[in-house]
């Protein structure tokens, strides 16, 4: 009985397993994690940008509305660290 | 000489064990939100998959022995072996839904059908209690 109730759970794992991409969980699946939306931040060209702050390397903040009047260069790069 | 050794699997299979509970609960803590790593060293996505992957095996290792200090023999290590296989293919699943490896695209999900088929194997083609020892 134990042996049935093991492989039965097991077979239900596999079979959500295969049908992850094609739940509601699969939203999050390898396809779409480039596509997300910051609140607010969906910027257009000639539009001001929403006002942020981030930490540059040192720890320290820095606020897009510092760089207000100059030319600013963005750019998004996912960290390499293990 | 037969207790000391039945000892020894009986410790050393408990430490595993908890080992390996520890380095799984570490993987899924680090992948809360705002969690602080309770390893330590810092270690991103790819590390605690593999921590992740580390605890699984320790458990599989651990539930063998006390397994076998128990008496149970060949039983026990499809058990565990199971067990481990079923947590590792779980643990992909896991990081394949939150997307920490989404360069990896479906092969974490190829990687927990492969390890959820041998689970299966282990579980169905385990001896009978009767059948001891092999």
């Amino acid at each position: 009985m134990g042996r049935v109730l093991a492989a039965v759970g097991i077979v239900l794992l596999f079979v959500l397993n295969l049908a992850l991409p094609y739940t509601p969980l699969g939203r999050r699946g390898s396809d779409t994690q480039l596509h997300f939306d910051v609140p607010g931040a969906r910027g257009e060209l000639g539009q001001l940008l929403p006002a942020f702050t981030l930490l540059d390397l040192e720890g320290s903040p820095v606020r897009i509305s510092d760089f207000r009047g100059k030319r600013v260069l963005l750019t998004f790069e996912r960290s390499i660290d293990w | 000489m037969k207790r000391s050794y039945l000892f020894l699997c009986w410790t050393c299979g408990v430490g595993f064990l908890l080992i390996g509970l520890w380095l799984c609960f570490a993987a899924l803590q680090s992948r809360g939100p705002d969690a602080a790593s309770i390893l330590p060293f810092p270690l991103g996505p790819q590390g605690y998959y593999f921590v992740a992957f580390s605890g699984c095996a320790l458990i599989a290792w651990g539930g063998c022995l006390v397994g076998a200090a128990r008496g149970h023999g060949s039983r026990a290590i499809g058990t565990a072996t199971a067990v481990g296989l079923v947590l590792a293919a779980l643990f992909r699943m896991l990081f394949w839904f939150l997307g920490d490896l989404a360069w990896m695209g479906n092969v974490l999900r190829a990687e927990a059908a492969v390890l959820l088929l041998l689970a299966l194997a282990f579980v169905w083609l385990r001896p009978a209690r009767a059948a001891e020892p092999l």
